[in-house]
């Protein structure tokens, strides 16, 4: 499964090094297009096009299989068919695979924490935001292969491992909190403005939904301005018609951006520990007077001062000292001999990074563009995408980087993980696996939580304290965590650092011990949490569940998850990317699972925990979750295809009220395609108010697409309307209803006129 | 509750379609659809044939019982042996109205035993009456039925098992 571009490292890079030309020359295009369209908001140069790459260019494949990797497969309820055939999952080859997103969401988090030298060292280098902001593009791809040792010893390979940089402190704050008074994480002696840190950290943090809405929002109203953008890619993807089959696996780009930023910036709470930092870098540069002892200086800030964590996060991570060597100012021998007294001092976790000091320009010989970050918070991209279309010179814009430093920096990471993180997070999981876990797990641990639950019927009067923090719980109702050193939040470490190490099993039977622990103590958002990664863990096991055991474990994992998290603690978030997770990943599976996974969907829905965005995007997902059953035989009895179309019609009338016509007019095609691959095609058009219905969307779809064609009308569209189709006219908010009025014909006023007597008469059509 | 009931041919189209309300619990039989569940209802039939396509190999049974859910639309399939589906699409009201004893009548509650029970002999009474009517000499399979008899007697049927 290596396609040869993942081989290749330095593709990120090249490939954005080909998309500007590409940029410059569709711009030409659709100037006159643009033109013609007011466009809504500002110059749109090509840096800002490029950054809606994400949701404009073809999703490359990438692999994130393990090598020899089983797939799972599992039999369907009565067209299953027969095992092995179209049942097994297919390899997670596009990154747009949910699989793919949930490896690259849930990676080991390494803090840095830099003294205000190397600070300065990069700022002049032109990276305002310090080294973890130099770090963390190459930290997405660590390079080549990673070799990852599970809890029973086998090893596994894995070449699409990767690591999120964070600055010590992110995600402590969530974004949405008016801000505090600065005492907070900002003031430390790292040379920064606290007023300017604050915030930017703050928007670090991901995990609202509502900026996730408005970002979506914003690459679709571009997507919207300049279809076909950014070339053949883009082309594809807005212009498929047909090909619906090969197409479903692909979802949406704006549907995979919405997962991702859902995904991103993990903020920091006690009840899962996957932003908890993993490791951290301590960093000096060679400028740096007392380097041994600044590097003492900032492990302790990092453990006692300011910037250390609250209470709940475990401090006892591998710190890892860098050198951060000036080629350009310093001497390369002081600098080694420096780096042999700060391995005798630290012992191995130790790196020296050789970086040239001067700022790079893009006409530099050996520049290459730094690589856009994938994994970043909403927020920030959002504010990114502001930033940049007030800029002007956009040649400018991208910082650059030496060709010698970016291997440097590749070089450093790779080892970094290899040697340094991934052993100690294997030595973590085994330690915690014998010493806590297994205790548990045997049957002195099953007797031991016994006694534990019988005690507290003997005690009678343990609940009706209502704190629940009695003698026997390890968990502070009033403040609502555990310590890290208990056994309950070590066992939440443990089964989180499996997961992130990707062994599912492991990960899987520790959740499943924990549900009933936090169950026990009332800890209901640990409680939601672990039956989350629970069901998630149990769904990326690669083997089959049988539709009884789904039921009994998945459905019961995700209903309870779903339930604690917007019930009891009403985390809204929490709750979304739970069943989206679900929902992905049941879809995944295939058979009857699919109609699990579109079950999810619609509870989703109902939830109402999306923005109008999310909500038309799931439409969508419901409806390719409908369709990725496959049929049987030459009825195709057992697919789900008219309730696809039926949720594809549902898009798009969410779409259109959303004014998002592109994406309207394509859920239509989808919807009338899917109509016409059943063996009775016209059978909608029998039932005459749906019929109506489906007739007045697409009219409605056609009239906004193409204003000044609509009147005329391209002839297969126009057969079909009679005139009942004024009746359920309602759609009157489209935007380019005004310039339909202008170019048309002398029936136009009456037919507005009609249409404003039915608004009304019949409400806006809405679904529910 | 309120009910929409069709017939559904052998082609996928609908041969006749009703719609009414509950005569129980003081119902008056009138239904309570809103007025976008209109082409919803018919959205919703029409794609719980794939459910029915899905179940109908599944056992002997003619009765498909509730084969399909889309939010508080719940819906009952009856199968012939000509491949003519019946689909009942029953839609609660809003429990405000119900009282304690709701959790068995038929009205409020679609997911109970009684329901489904009731919905099966409404189902055969219609079927004996869908019988009569295509074995009229001047119909032909397929052609949507309008006999005022047999809408009036599959209304008679809801009156008096729903």
């Amino acid at each position: 499964m290596n396609s040869p571009n993942n081989v290749s490292s330095p593709e990120p890079v090249a490939s954005s090094m080909l998309r500007m030309p590409k940029n410059r020359a569709s711009m030409d295009n659709h100037s006159m297009i643009s033109s013609t369209s007011t466009l809504p908001y500002r110059a749109s140069n090509p840096s800002v096009s490029s950054l809606f790459a994400s949701t404009t260019t073809p999703t490359g494949s990438r692999s994130s299989s393990p090598i020899g990797g089983v797939r799972s497969r599992m039999t369907g309820s009565v067209f299953g068919g027969t095992p092995g055939d179209g049942q097994q999952m297919a390899p997670a080859e596009q990154p747009g695979d949910p699989r793919n997103l949930i490896l690259q969401a849930f990676v080991p988090h390494i803090a840095v924490h830099t003294s205000i030298d190397t600070h300065e060292l990069l700022r002049d280098k032109g990276i305002e935001g310090g080294l973890w902001e130099l770090l963390r593009p190459f930290g997405e791809r660590v390079q080549g292969k990673v070799n990852v040792r599970d809890s029973i010893g086998a090893g596994k390979t894995w070449d699409d491992f990767s690591v999120r940089f964070v600055q010590l402190g992110d995600g402590l704050e969530p974004p949405e909190l008016p801000r505090k008074s600065e005492d907070g994480i900002g003031l430390t002696g790292n040379g920064e403005k606290p007023d300017g840190k604050s915030t930017s950290q703050r928007s670090r943090t991901g995990g609202n939904i509502p900026q996730i809405e408005s970002l979506v929002d914003r690459h679709l109203t571009h997507a919207e301005d300049f279809p076909g953008m950014n070339g053949a890619g883009a082309e594809d993807y807005l212009n498929f018609k047909e090909g619906l089959n090969q197409n479903l696996d692909t979802s949406s780009p704006f549907y995979t951006l919405y997962l991702r930023r859902l995904l991103s910036g993990f903020p920091l709470m006690p009840h899962e520990t996957f932003s908890h930092p993993v490791a951290c870098v301590i960093a000096i540069s060679s400028r740096n007077t007392n380097p041994i002892d600044a590097l003492r200086t900032l492990y302790q800030e990092s453990k006692l001062g300011p910037r250390r964590f609250p209470i709940w996060v475990d401090s006892e991570y591998l710190r890892y000292y860098v050198l951060v060597h000036d080629e350009e100012r310093d001497d390369i021998t002081k600098s080694i001999a420096l780096f042999e007294q700060m391995k005798k001092h630290f012992g191995l976790h130790c790196h020296l990074l050789r970086l040239r000091s001067s700022n790079c320009v893009s006409t530099d010989d050996d520049s290459f563009r730094m690589p856009r970050c994938e994994w970043v918070s909403a927020s920030e991209e959002l504010a990114d995408i502001k930033s940049r279309e007030v800029l002007e010179d956009f040649e400018n814009s991208y910082p650059c980087i030496y060709e010698s430093d970016m291997t440097a920096i590749k070089t450093f990471i790779r080892e970094m993980v290899t040697q340094s993180v991934i052993p100690s997070m294997e030595r973590c999981v085994s330690t915690w696996n014998d010493q806590v876990a297994s205790r548990r797990r045997g049957i002195g641990g099953r007797f031991m939580s016994l006694s534990k639950r019988w005690t507290g019927f003997g005690g009678s009067s343990r609940n009706s304290t209502g704190g629940s923090s009695g003698s026997n719980s390890n968990y502070d109702a009033v403040q609502g965590y555990y310590l890290p050193n208990t056994p309950e939040a070590i066992m939440r470490k443990l089964a989180d650092y499996a997961f992130m190490l990707r062994d599912w099993k492991l990960a899987q039977s520790t959740y499943d011990l924990l549900r009933s622990d936090f169950n026990n103590d009332k800890a209901w958002r640990y409680h939601a949490a672990a039956n989350e990664m629970a069901a998630i863990s149990t769904l990326l096991i690669p083997q089959t569940l049988s539709p009884k055991v789904r039921a009994e474990t998945i459905e019961q994992m995700l209903e309870t998850a779903s339930y604690s998290y917007l019930t009891r603690c009403g985390a809204s978030y929490g709750a979304f990317r739970c069943l989206a997770l679900g929902m992905e990943l049941l879809r995944l599976r295939g058979g009857s699972a699919t109609e699990d996974a579109a079950k999810w969907g619609s509870k989703l829905l109902e939830y109402k925990v999306a923005g109008p965005i999310g909500e038309a995007l799931l439409k969508e997902r419901i409806s390719i979750c409908y369709a990725s059953k496959k049929g049987a035989g030459s009825g195709l009895w057992g697919a789900r295809t008219r309730k696809s179309a039926m949720w594809s019609i549902y898009a798009a009338d969410a779409w259109l009220t959303l004014k998002k016509i592109q994406q309207s007019r394509l859920r239509l095609d989808e919807a009338i395609a899917k109509y016409d691959t059943l063996p009775n095609k016209d059978s909608l058009a029998q039932f005459t108010h749906a019929n109506n219905y489906l007739q007045a969307l697409q009219k409605a779809v056609q009239r906004a697409s193409y204003p000044e064609s609509a009147v005329e009308g391209p002839g297969a569209v126009d057969d079909l309307i009679d005139t009942s189709i004024e009746e359920s006219e309602s759609f009157t908010s489209w935007p380019h209803r005004r310039s339909l009025m202008g170019a048309s014909l002398e029936s136009a006023p009456l037919q507005r006129a009609l249409a404003d007597v039915k608004d009304e008469a019949t409400p806006s059509l809405q679904f529910e | 509750m309120s009910y929409y009931f069709a017939i559904i041919g052998t082609s996928d189209n609908p041969i006749f379609e009703y719609e009414f309300g509950t005569a129980k619990a003081g119902g008056d039989g009138v239904p309570r659809f809103p007025e976008q569940a209109r082409h919803m209802n018919q959205f919703i039939v029409n794609a719980s044939l794939d459910n029915v396509e899905d179940v109908q190999w599944g056992g002997g049974q003619m009765y498909l019982k509730k084969i399909d859910r889309y939010y508080n639309n719940y819906i009952s399939a009856f199968i012939t042996g000509s491949n003519t589906k019946f689909l009942l699409l029953h839609h609660p009201t809003t429990p405000s109205t119900t009282s304690t004893r709701a959790s068995t009548s038929i009205p409020a509650n679609p997911t109970s035993p009684q329901t489904e029970e009731a919905i099966k002999q409404f189902f055969v009474e219609v079927y004996e009456n869908w019988l009569k009517t295509v074995m009229n000499p001047f119909y032909t399979q397929g052609m949507r039925i309008d006999s005022p008899v047999f809408r009036g007697r599959v209304a008679a049927a809801g009156r008096k098992y729903l």
